[in-house]
């Protein structure tokens, strides 16, 4: 089973209930990222926006289309953003930002709820991520198998999507070969 | 040795049944005819004027900002009626009034207490980003007022912010920007109509969209032409940094407006293109020393709103229209 992870909540309209232009974006992503370095590795930031009127295209690409861009860069060392939002149109600059930044961030409707994909998601990464967060955790073999892929296919399309931080992969020791890969879903 | 005065003479509009109209388009011809030996009077002629929408306000304010450039000599002539009124209302005077002399005399305006019908941003002059959250807060209080929801005041307020941002960002304007903005009762652009709109003018006296846009050499293909950059300043993504998440602005305010069934048109350099949700349509004037936007946003009474959104007033009252 996947581990019960850290997590601190955000909310996001402490900074205001209209977000405009980027240079208030960047003074709310070095918070955020504050508190995200400040999480245990493999902990999450939910960042809550349903207290948020709107958000303009510049706040959204400076909060949160550079702070993923930096977390996929491995900034922030498994350590792992979700938006708290309902399906409305306060996403599509979220969402326009992480598409032109081919960037994707999970989305809930409230902490501990299925999550959904914000943002640029090729179909087979999509796919690969719905069977491991079905699985909760699921080995590299196992996901190969279940994907009818080889096991470097495999690897390659997790390893995609650890890197764009939609899931957790860890190394475990296993018999008789010595290592293999782990992938956890984040929520 | 008798002082000759320049006179410049906007060309009024006529739309629908409304005559005498101030809008961008008035000042096509304005600028050029502005640049006036030093020092040299110059009477500004409204008499014509009737009705003034943002556009025309906001390219007042250029307007007077260049002139004050070559002259501290400009006279603004204007006909009674309700337009010194709605100036005064919009804080035209405040900005303008220590530069200027008028044919008529202010000071009972002045003194009247003022009434803003809560539809109106005055006309405001800003120069960095932090002004910019107050302008929006500004706003959604009025569409607010007017009833307009969450999702169509955000639509709005995304769209000034955005446009603000871009002309404090890249204008190095000597005088900032100045925006207006109005809600008015009626649909104002095109062929007056029942519904409602709201109309937001930006505009600023800075290097323009090509000069920008020619930062980067990637654009150089796209920068023959002040339309050519004006078209392509629109495509998501463009910018004259390249910095990846760059250039989205314009963008989304351009499909804003388009949803919403309006415009957007920037006049930068000697270029003008207008965006609809089915057309872009360019045409070459006169230069403008500056970028200027204009954004309509209606709500039109025969349209279903979607999202449940109210159906607009149908009622003819003109609280957004200039009568003082």
């Amino acid at each position: 089973m996947a581990e019960e992870r850290a997590h601190r909540v955000y909310d996001l309209s402490s900074a205001g209930r209209m977000l405009v232009t980027r240079n208030v974006g960047r003074r709310v992503r070095e918070e955020l990222a504050g508190v995200l370095e400040s999480l245990p590795r493999g902990g999450v930031l939910y960042v809550d926006t349903r207290g948020v009127e709107f958000m303009d295209y510049s706040f959204a690409d400076e909060t949160f289309g550079v702070l993923i861009s930096r977390a996929a860069g491995g900034e922030f060392q498994d350590r792992y953003v979700v938006l708290v939002e309902r399906e409305r149109d306060l996403l599509e600059n979220v969402e326009a930002s992480l598409l032109q930044r081919k960037l994707a961030l999970l989305r809930v409707n409230d902490v501990g709820e299925s999550p959904q994909v914000v943002g640029s998601l090729p179909e087979h990464l999509l796919n690969t991520l719905q069977v491991i967060q079905q699985a909760h955790s699921i080995t590299n073999s196992e996901l190969a198998a279940r994907l009818d892929l080889n096991h470097t296919a495999g690897n390659n399309r997790a390893a995609k999507l650890a890197r764009l931080g939609l899931i957790h992969r860890r190394v475990e020791t296993a018999a008789p070969s010595g290592r293999q890969y782990v992938y956890e879903k984040i929520v | 040795m008798s002082v000759v005065n320049t006179t410049i003479k906007p060309e009024v509009r006529h739309r629908g049944a409304m005559s005498g109209v101030l809008t961008l388009g008035s000042l096509d011809g304005v600028f050029a005819a502005a640049d006036v030996p030093g020092g040299e009077p110059v009477v500004l002629d409204l008499r014509s004027v009737e009705f003034v929408e943002p556009a025309g306000l906001t390219g007042l304010a250029v307007l007077i900002e260049h002139l004050s450039f070559k002259t501290d000599r400009i006279q603004l002539s204007l006909s009674g009626g309700s337009i010194p009124a709605y100036l005064e209302r919009m804080d035209f005077f405040k900005a303008f009034g220590d530069r200027l002399e008028t044919n008529i005399d202010l000071t009972p305006l002045e003194e009247r207490s003022r009434h803003n019908p809560g539809t109106l941003q005055e006309l405001v002059n800003f120069h960095t980003e932090e002004e910019i959250p107050e302008i929006i807060d500004r706003i959604s209080e009025i569409l607010q007022r007017q009833q307009y929801l969450v999702k169509e005041r955000a639509a709005i307020c995304a769209t000034l912010s955005e446009i603000c941002a871009n002309a404090v960002e890249h204008s190095s304007s000597p005088f900032g920007a100045y925006a207006a903005v109005q809600a008015y009762h009626h649909v104002v652009s095109g062929r007056r109509g029942p519904g409602e709109e709201v109309l937001i003018a930006i505009a600023d006296g800075g290097v323009g969209i090509r000069q920008t846009l020619s930062r980067n050499p990637d654009h150089a293909e796209y920068t023959a032409t002040d339309n050519e950059a004006i078209r392509h300043s629109l495509k998501m993504g463009v910018s004259s940094s390249g910095e990846l998440g760059r250039g989205g602005g314009l963008t989304v305010v351009a499909q804003i407006a388009a949803r919403s069934g309006g415009s957007l048109s920037l006049r930068s350099g000697s270029g003008r293109v207008t965006t609809y949700a089915d057309r872009t349509s360019s045409r070459n004037v006169p230069p403008f020393p500056g970028t200027f936007v204009r954004v309509s946003l209606p709500r039109l009474a025969d349209r279903p709103q979607d999202g449940g959104r109210r159906k607009p007033a149908r009622s003819a009252k003109t609280a957004g229209a200039n009568a003082g």
